[in-house]
């Protein structure tokens, strides 16, 4: 079968730019000197490539996967992981750690974490006060919190050390996978496929609530507390990765085009063929970012690079419908 | 109406029902009952509510009144209960993702199903047979947004099917239909009511398929119940009456040949050479 065949290939792919990914970069690796044990290769790979490249893959995974989620419940093809402030919380997340936080990796993955989550909390919060309660208030309450914490983290730069602690924060946010270390690694990938798993048990749910929502309300569905529950789960999977690699964009918003493209509808295997295809771009991207110049380049700059054609292309394929998921 | 005596509790019972969007009143005084086995049709000029009344039923609106489905109040059912008694087909239905119709359908098992329970393979089979009821089982894995309005329609039918609910509510379903596909799914309404104890509330712009294929009619007007028709008891005369009170003058006049009777409601005549010479010089100038 067609979607079969699709679903294996994305997969070959996927463990292939992953294999891939674990030898390259400055440091040259080789299969039989690591299993000679050479320890010098040992710590590299332990230390360096394997955190790196597990999170490329489990992140892009989770943005892609999330990215379904997103445009799915908010009925919206545009839709994406960052509409109710997830990124941009955690941005300020980050940077205050930077400014305030005795300086260490960790302090500043959990605030940007606890920072993420906060902005999509008060988001949530803010929109069940409005009376209509449907998405659109999401959204709008989405669209206040991001400029909320956008003014947070225009206030904090404002107060950085413009030597030392503003290019940190601009570095944060521009992307990398360059700092991950294997010690802050569990407890992200935990809540992450905590959060992953959720979902997939959750996709029937998800899709229901695709439909109008009095009509769902109509099929037995508690509108309400199903969106809250998937839109929590979904932020957790997104603020676990974006906490570890800062913003990274592109990636929620094209992998599940990428799928619908293939498979033409919103089945089980469209949503992990959503994960595949994102993990995909951004070990992709981040194989690039490490190995094109001789310093490395933040990666959202070939998210970006590789999402943006194919937006274009999406569009002008789609014209004739471009507001419906197809 | 009203002081019959019912030996079985109707599927619904709406007393004195008042609702509407915010300050603005768009029912005012509803009463009716809903038997089982019976297909009501709701007919009102456009504004009248009907659409609201549906809009109450389906608890999307607050209302005052009271409003008794199988004997339970409304406002008692929690979301869960209330679909599996209420099946609910919207004027368009809300579908906003590519999906098969296969699956659309599929969706109508979700009051039964737990959380994270999928759809068995005999439910699956359910769907397949309402689908080929409604005539759609070829296009059971095409994408539902592919689909023309009419066959959207008759595939949410194929999902009301399915639901097994004891009430069924329809808004304006006829409106998206051609002229073969309304009569199909009229005929397709009554065979999923007629002898079971089940009711559906069919509102509806074509008066003529009210009166020929459902066995009880509510009037509304201004938000008001005016009255009921049973088009099989009721004589000619008092319902052209009652129908007038609506629409403007009409003229209803019974056709049909070997025991079959139909029902043909037109504007009526006047001297100037009836309604649409009132409206249409044209009409008027050939006369």
């Amino acid at each position: 079968m067609k979607k079969q065949t699709s679903l294996i290939l994305a997969l070959t792919l996927f463990v292939g730019a992953m294999i891939f990914s674990l030898f390259i970069g400055k440091y040259p690796l080789t299969l039989q000197q690591l299993l000679a044990g050479d320890s010098m290769q040992q710590t590299v790979f332990l230390t360096l490539r394997l955190p790196r490249t597990l999170i490329a893959g489990l992140g892009g995974f989770a943005l892609g996967t999330a990215g379904f989620v997103f445009q799915t419940v908010f009925r919206n093809p545009l839709a994406a992981p960052d509409m109710i402030g997830v990124s941009s919380g955690a941005s300020a997340g980050a940077a205050f750690a930077i400014l305030f936080l005795p300086a260490s990796a960790m302090s500043v993955t959990l605030s940007a974490f606890a920072g993420g989550l906060l902005a999509v909390l008060l988001a949530l919060m803010l929109a069940s006060l409005a009376s209509g309660k449907d998405h659109g208030s999401i959204v709008l309450a989405g669209i206040a919190v991001h400029s909320i914490a956008q003014t947070v983290l225009m206030l904090l730069k404002l107060t950085a050390d413009p030597e030392k602690q503003l290019a940190s924060i601009e570095y944060w946010i521009m992307g990398s996978l360059n700092a991950i270390t294997l010690r802050q690694i569990p407890f992200y990938c935990i809540v992450c496929i905590l959060g992953l798993l959720g979902i997939f048990l959750l996709h029937r749910q998800i899709l229901l609530l695709s439909v109008e929502e009095s009509e769902a309300r109509m099929l037995g569905v508690a509108v309400g507390k199903l969106r809250l529950l998937i839109l929590i789960l979904a932020t957790l999977v997104v603020a676990s990765v974006i906490s570890l690699t800062g913003i990274i964009s592109f990636i929620g918003l094209l992998a599940p085009h990428i799928a619908r493209l293939i498979t033409r509808d919103n089945r089980l295997s469209t949503l992990l063929l959503s994960g595949l295809f994102g993990g995909l771009l951004l070990t992709v991207s981040d194989i690039l970012a490490r190995s094109t110049a001789a310093s490395e380049l933040p990666v959202s700059v070939f998210t970006s690079l590789l999402g943006a054609p194919f937006l274009l292309y999406l569009i002008i394929k789609k014209s004739d419908n471009p507001s419906k998921l197809r | 109406m009203g002081n019959e005596t019912q030996t079985q509790v109707p599927v619904l019972q709406a007393m004195h029902i008042e609702a509407g969007y915010g300050r603005r009143r768009v029912l005012t005084d509803v009463s009716f009952a809903l038997e089982g086995g019976t297909l009501t049709a709701l007919l009102g000029a456009n504004g009248c509510g009907k659409t609201t009344l549906l809009k109450v039923l389906c608890r999307q609106l607050p209302y005052a009144g009271d409003c008794m489905l199988t004997g339970q109040a409304l406002h008692t059912l929690s979301v869960r209960e209330l679909a599996r008694q209420i099946s609910y087909i919207p004027q368009r239905t809300g579908i906003a993702i590519s999906l098969p119709v296969l699956d659309v359908v599929l969706m109508g098992f979700n009051p039964v199903l737990g959380i994270l329970e999928h759809p068995s393979k005999q439910q699956r089979q359910q769907a397949l047979e309402a689908l080929r009821t409604v005539g759609m089982d070829a296009c059971a894995e095409q994408d539902y947004l592919t689909l023309s309005e009419g066959q959207k329609q008759l595939c949410i039918l194929a999902r009301a099917m399915i639901e097994h609910s004891v009430l069924l509510l329809l808004d304006e379903p006829e409106s998206a239909l051609d002229f073969p596909h309304r009569h199909a799914m009229m005929r397709l309404l009554c065979q999923m009511i007629e002898g079971t104890d089940k009711a559906a509330l069919i509102s509806l712009h074509d008066p003529s398929l009210a009166l020929n294929y459902c066995r009880q009619i509510l009037l509304l007007k201004d938000g008001v119940c005016i009255g009921s028709l049973r088009p099989d008891k009721n004589p000619l005369s008092d319902m052209q009456r009652v129908l007038s009170a609506i629409y403007g003058p009409v003229h209803l006049t019974a056709v049909g040949e070997n025991g079959t009777r139909q029902l043909v409601m037109l504007p009526a005549e006047n001297e100037n050479g009836g309604y649409y010479a009132a409206h249409n010089p044209y009409f008027s100038a050939r006369r």
